[in-house]
């Protein structure tokens, strides 16, 4: 039934998808790869221009280094993964590029490696090493001084702006991530057949808020979903 | 440029592939007719794997699914969106207007928000009770007939209701609400605002073997694969094209209407976009639909000695009485969801309730109404998650910002305790609103572009005003905080720009006076026989719906005139 062609049709994308792409034959394999995990119904255009981003390097190992450590600073691994696992370093790689035209005020360059050599100059400052070469407490009493507004002021310091984006990235490439979704608990994306809010969901709000049996009867018989809709002349549903 | 001219002569030449050139293509098509559809985009069909994005996850995008080359979002199935590579408009001082263009197959139809609402008695003439604009030439007694086909043709799901101006029509049932829609409800309620199950063309249940029953992912953006929702490629073009009737000519962009001597058209021209050349072909009758501004384009570039002002213009109305839905918007917060159960929640590709219009406006300080879409946030996380993670934590006394396991735990505990609200009003069309030909700037292609000139009147902002009174009293009554300032007369009342709703319509309008319209009420060119717009162009006024059953409840009426006339030889 619907399910199953649903099914088949997710099926079909996968297949239809692993066809090689033609323009990265002369690729090499670790970027072959890449390519291979970003199937996600690009026009030519886009996706010429996927495969440009994703054969170029923005950052330097040192960069991306120093994004990694703070990425596992704003969100520490747990049981259920880490920034790696999440690909957010690979995140900020690929939006550097992706951004940095002058539409995007040059974002890879302006914010994002602005970013790293700031926190470095303040690790500098404060305990006379790189970041890379700060220990976690150390990094951790800097985050502590820009990681919260200054009320009082009305435009907010370099530094407090630059750890504001980076905990934004750092945050939505997470949570846009296998495990990040996971962490989340979000569970749709697939096919299924809603029925209403789970019973002990809404049990928990009772006296808050509740379905009222005027309104449900007017909605969709799930067992009649597969019977084919006919009306009467004053189009009162029949099936 | 030498033109290459194909000897072939078609019945019909449809002109987009959207909402109204699919409609006409299906009628015009099984009634028999030999048809070219005309398409400026590539072919697009929801169920090819290759061009699919349902069902997707963020992280199969490297960029999460931000929106650098979709303005929606990669996931979001429109090639083209405010920006269209080498064709660009302008817009006149200190005016504005943002122009959506979808060029593809099926147009923007493969990615809206399936809201399928009837316009009501009073709609077609709302001159009668307020004075402004103008009286459709048509009565709600004469599309009827059409909405109903449409509706057993298309499905869609909604409940009889008995609301003077929002026709029933026939209904599949909805799918129950969603835990926000609950507190949705009961802010309605208690605020005396109408709340009724939304109404959009979706199918909860089957209504014929080729196309499948919604599976509940809530991506109709994305274009469903099963067709479960309206799209005019899946539903109209692509069962079309197996009928043999029908030649579609994709990346195909038409310049102009070719006409004889006499003024009568005999085809029309297009650039071939694979290879950049000008082509013409020939056909009895032309109907155009690539878009309220577009249709408006093409007969603007249409010059003739028989027709100097562009064709069908011998009222220089062309383009005039541009208007959009206006539209003004809140976020509010919910303390009640925060730390919520998860569970799979996504519904249909849309609200499944909603508010239609429901004051009189005798009480009140400005003309039409507006109806309210609800929005939700207990999405699939998506680039733009996160950022901004806790600043909730101002309403309760707690630090906002932070990093580590303490921020990681309140993103969770927020997700999904915001609903959005969404005004979406009618406005006042206004001959000083208008698109016309800009002769300075051409596109890629050399061919004249269009330039805006727009700006909203006092009707429209005070409309927007009470919007948001409305969310304030909505958000409380729901037991939730309107988040953000409400916007001040210097802000406009936060009302959206011209073109924003992308409901633009109006720009050949219908009448029975030839001097004060463009189309008859059968949407044909007042100036030739054989010339049809099936668009929004001939839209008189917006109501307080959304477009596109309407669009294409008239497509179809004027679809069934043609097979006529031309039965009858009269064309
Ligand atoms: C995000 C979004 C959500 C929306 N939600 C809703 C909703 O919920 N309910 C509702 O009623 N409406 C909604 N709309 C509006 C709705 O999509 C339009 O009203 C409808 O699609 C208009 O139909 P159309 O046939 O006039 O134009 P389109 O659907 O835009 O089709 C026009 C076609 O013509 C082609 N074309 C343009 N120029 C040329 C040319 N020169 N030569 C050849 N072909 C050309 C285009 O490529 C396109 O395929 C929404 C729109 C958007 C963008
Ligand atoms: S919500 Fe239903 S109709 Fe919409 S895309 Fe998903 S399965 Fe298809």
């Amino acid at each position: 039934m619907d399910r199953r062609e649903s099914i088949k049709n997710i099926l079909l994308g996968s297949i239809g998808s692993s066809v090689l792409l033609e323009s990265c034959v002369s690729l090499d394999k670790e970027v072959l790869d890449k390519i291979w995990e970003y199937q996600y119904g690009r026009t030519p255009e886009e996706k010429e221009r996927d495969e440009k981003f994703l054969n170029s390097k923005f950052f330097n190992e040192n960069e991306l280094k120093t994004i990694e450590k703070i990425a596992n600073i704003i969100l520490p691994p747990n049981e259920i993964g880490n920034i790696n696992d999440a690909g957010v370093v690979e995140m900020f790689e690929f939006i550097a590029k992706d951004w940095s035209t002058p539409a995007h005020n040059n974002y890879g360059e302006k914010v994002l490696r602005r970013g790293v050599i700031v926190f470095d100059q303040l690790c500098t400052e404060k305990f006379g090493l790189k970041l890379l070469d700060c220990s976690e407490s150390q990094i951790k009493l800097l985050f502590d001084e820009i990681s919260y507004e200054d009320k009082s002021l009305k435009d907010q310091k370099e530094s407090v702006k630059l750890f504001a984006t980076f905990r934004g990235m750092v945050v939505t490439g997470y949570f846009t991530s296998e495990i990040g979704i996971k962490d989340l608990g979000y569970k749709g994306n697939t096919p299924n057949v809603w029925d209403g809010v789970p019973n002990d969901v809404l049990e928990q709000y009772k006296g808050i808020v509740s379905y009222d049996k005027e309104w449900i009867d007017k909605c969709i018989d799930q067992s009649k979903r597969g019977e084919i809709a006919e009306w009467d002349e004053e189009g009162n549903l029949l099936t | 440029m030498e033109i290459i001219n194909n000897s072939k002569e078609y019945d019909v030449i449809v002109v987009g592939s959207g909402a109204g050139g699919g409609m006409a293509t299906k009628i015009l098509s099984d009634a028999g007719l030999k048809i070219a559809v005309v398409e400026a985009g590539p072919y697009f069909d929801p169920a090819n794997p290759d061009q699919m994005t349902q069902l997707k996850w963020p992280w199969e995008s490297p960029r999460r699914g931000s929106g650098t080359t979709r303005a929606f979002g990669d996931f979001h199935m429109s090639y083209g969106d405010w920006e269209v590579d080498g064709e660009p408009y302008t817009v006149e001082k200190d005016t504005s207007f943002r122009w959506w263009r979808s060029r593809m197959l099926g147009g923007r139809t493969n990615h809206w928000g399936r809201i399928s609402l009837r316009f009501g008695p009073k709609d077609f003439k709302s001159k009668d009770y307020d004075g402004l604009g103008e009286n459709w030439p048509i009565s709600y007694d004469d599309i009827k007939p059409y909405y109903d086909k449409l509706d057993k043709l298309i499905g869609v799901f909604g409940t009889k209701e008995n609301i003077f101006n929002e026709p029933d029509g026939f209904f599949l049932p909805p799918p129950k609400p969603r835990l926000h829609e609950l507190f949705y409800i009961k802010g309605a309620r208690k605020s005396g605002v109408t709340v009724i199950p939304s109404r959009l063309s979706i199918l909860t249940k089957r209504i014929n073997n080729t196309r499948g029953v919604c599976f509940y992912c809530g991506q109709c953006d994305r274009s469903c694969s099963a067709y479960a929702d309206f799209s005019s490629s899946s539903c109209y073009v692509i069962p079309s094209l197996k009928g043999g009737m029908v030649d579609l000519y994709t990346n195909s962009m038409v310049i102009e209407v070719k006409t004889d001597k006499n003024g009568r058209a005999t085809g029309v021209s297009y650039i071939n976009k694979d290879n950049g050349r000008e082509y013409s072909i020939k056909g009895k009758v032309v109907v155009l639909a690539a878009s309220a501004c577009s249709s408006a384009r093409i007969l603007l570039n249409s010059k003739s000695k028989a027709h100097p002002n562009g064709l069908g213009n011998s009222s220089n109305l062309i383009g005039k009485y541009l208007h959009d839905t206006t539209g003004a918007g809140r976020t509010v917060f919910i303390p009640d969801l925060i730390n919520r159960k998860t569970y799979n929640e996504d519904g249909v590709g849309g609200m499944h309730v909603y508010s239609p219009w429901w004051l009189d406006n005798k009480k009140l300080d400005f003309p039409r109404g507006y109806h309210i879409e609800i929005g939700r946030s207990f999405t699939m996380p998506e680039y733009g998650f996160g950022y901004n993670p806790n600043e909730f934590n101002k309403f309760f006394g707690l630090k906002v910002g932070g990093y580590g396991d303490k921020l990681r735990q309140d993103v969770k505990k927020y997700y999904g305790s915001t609903i959005g609200l969404s005004g979406r009003g009618e406005a006042i069309p206004r001959e000083d609103n208008y698109c016309e030909i800009d002769p300075n700037t051409k596109d890629k292609w050399g061919v004249p572009v269009l330039k805006f000139r727009y700006k909203w009147s006092d009707y429209e902002l005070k409309q927007a005003k009470h919007m948001h009174d409305t969310f304030e009293e909505l958000a409380y009554n729901m037991g939730g905080i309107a988040l953000g300032n409400k916007p001040t007369k210097e802000q406009k009342y936060g009302i959206s720009a011209p073109g924003e709703i992308i409901h633009e319509v109006g720009t050949t309008r219908m009448g029975d006076d030839p001097y004060k319209s463009v189309v008859n009420k059968y949407e044909r060119l007042h100036d030739v026989d054989n010339v049809f717009v099936v668009d929004a162009g001939p839209f008189v006024s917006q109501a307080d719906k959304n477009p596109t059953w309407t669009i294409m409840a008239l497509s179809w009426r004027t679809s069934e005139y043609i097979i006529d006339q031309l039965k009858k030889q009269n064309i």
